[in-house]
């Protein structure tokens, strides 16, 4: 297909839509209440529920710090407390400035780029997040050993189903973390193209 | 209600337009309906701004195209969503299933480009001009064409390719 018949097509197109207009006043007036649901809403109430369920675990922590007896386990409730609190917070206030992203005073150009910053901003954080979870593996289960069955981590003597089931999480999270990593890769990198064009 | 009547004539005489863009952007028809309502809500609520600036069409190519844009893809829901299946929606008497084809396959090659490729393509294939595109993108109008040659020479690849 050349591109002179792609615009013939569109044209044809343009014409028939022009023929079958389907939209009555009360759609239309339907559609100016903002009711509808929200792309960027559902996912903001999905991050807000995930950040609640970091903040009580948080807290669950804070309340039983006293029990991370050893320098090496406070060290560990620190690193879980940091990751159950700031992640989902700046997680939070990345959606947040997408979502007041304001499209109607912007040219295209502004628009792509502010959105495709702040996109970015927020899978970078994510990717982040990935890396992070490797570390986080390890402190919150040893934070968690010690706060629910009061033993220490580092000093608990393990048998084969252990470490089997050790090695098993360590492949999940490396399986997981690989999936992320491409697909974070792919749409960052396609952001960066497009702010590359335009600045 | 002077203010709703107005806003309701001009998204009735451009309704094709906005179609038009929601169908580009979108893989599913739940995606599209969606899109559709967010771009009408948009107008909506850049109306008041637009009466005084510039032409309506211009303001309307600009916020749906903004809209369409800063979308957040909804997550797939499997099994959940109904395909494509026709650009044109009604199945009138004059109904022609070669069209559609041709239509789904134009439609295939503009959305094998990326964001910014696809709103200049659409505003050329809507005929408009590169003085016209300069003013609705804020690209200045030589950023304009050096963009859209690009374009299609990418086009063209894809179309030898098939």
């Amino acid at each position: 297909m050349e591109i002179e018949e792609m615009q013939a097509l569109w044209s044809e197109m343009s014409d028939r839509l022009e023929q079958q207009k389907k939209l009555t006043n009360e759609i239309i007036m339907n559609m100016t209440q903002e009711r509808y649901s929200n792309k960027f809403r559902t996912l903001s109430t999905y991050e807000t529920f995930g950040a609640l369920f970091c903040f009580l675990i948080a807290l669950g922590i804070l309340v039983n710090i006293s029990k991370l007896d050893t320098w090496y386990l406070m060290i560990c409730g620190i690193i879980t407390l940091l990751f159950l609190i700031v992640l989902p917070t700046l997680t939070l206030r990345l959606l947040g400035r997408i979502r007041r992203f304001n499209i109607i005073d912007k040219s295209y150009k502004e628009a792509l780029i502010g959105f495709q910053k702040a996109k970015k901003n927020l899978l970078i954080l994510q990717k982040s997040a990935i890396y992070a979870s490797f570390v986080i593996m390890f402190t919150a289960s040893a934070v968690f050993a010690k706060i629910i069955g009061d033993k220490d981590f580092f000093l608990i003597d393990r048998g084969i189903k252990e470490y089997l089931v050790f090695a098993f999480a360590i492949a999940f999270v490396f399986f997981i973390s690989r999936w992320g990593f491409r697909s974070y890769g792919k749409v960052t990198s396609s952001a960066e193209n497009v702010l590359n064009e335009l600045e | 209600m002077q203010k709703e009547e107005e806003f309701i004539r001009i998204i009735k005489e451009h309704e094709g337009v906005i179609f038009k863009i929601t169908t580009m952007y979108t893989d599913n028809r739940d995606d599209q309906k969606d899109l559709y309502q967010d771009v009408v809500y948009q107008l909506w609520k850049s109306f008041e701004s637009f009466r005084a600036e510039s032409k309506i069409s211009t303001w309307m190519y600009r916020i749906a195209l903004n809209t369409a844009l800063t979308r957040l893809k909804k997550s797939k829901r499997m099994g959940n969503t109904v395909p494509m299946d026709k650009v044109i929606m009604q199945q009138t008497e004059n109904y022609e299933p070669e069209f559609e084809e041709k239509l789904k396959l134009l439609y295939a090659h503009i959305k094998q480009l990326d964001v910014l490729e696809k709103g200049l393509m659409f505003l050329l294939l809507e005929g408009k001009k590169y003085e016209e595109i300069s003013e609705i993108t804020g690209l200045s109008p030589s950023n304009v064409g050096t963009k859209i040659s690009r374009i299609k020479q990418k086009l063209k690849k894809q179309i030898i390719k098939e």
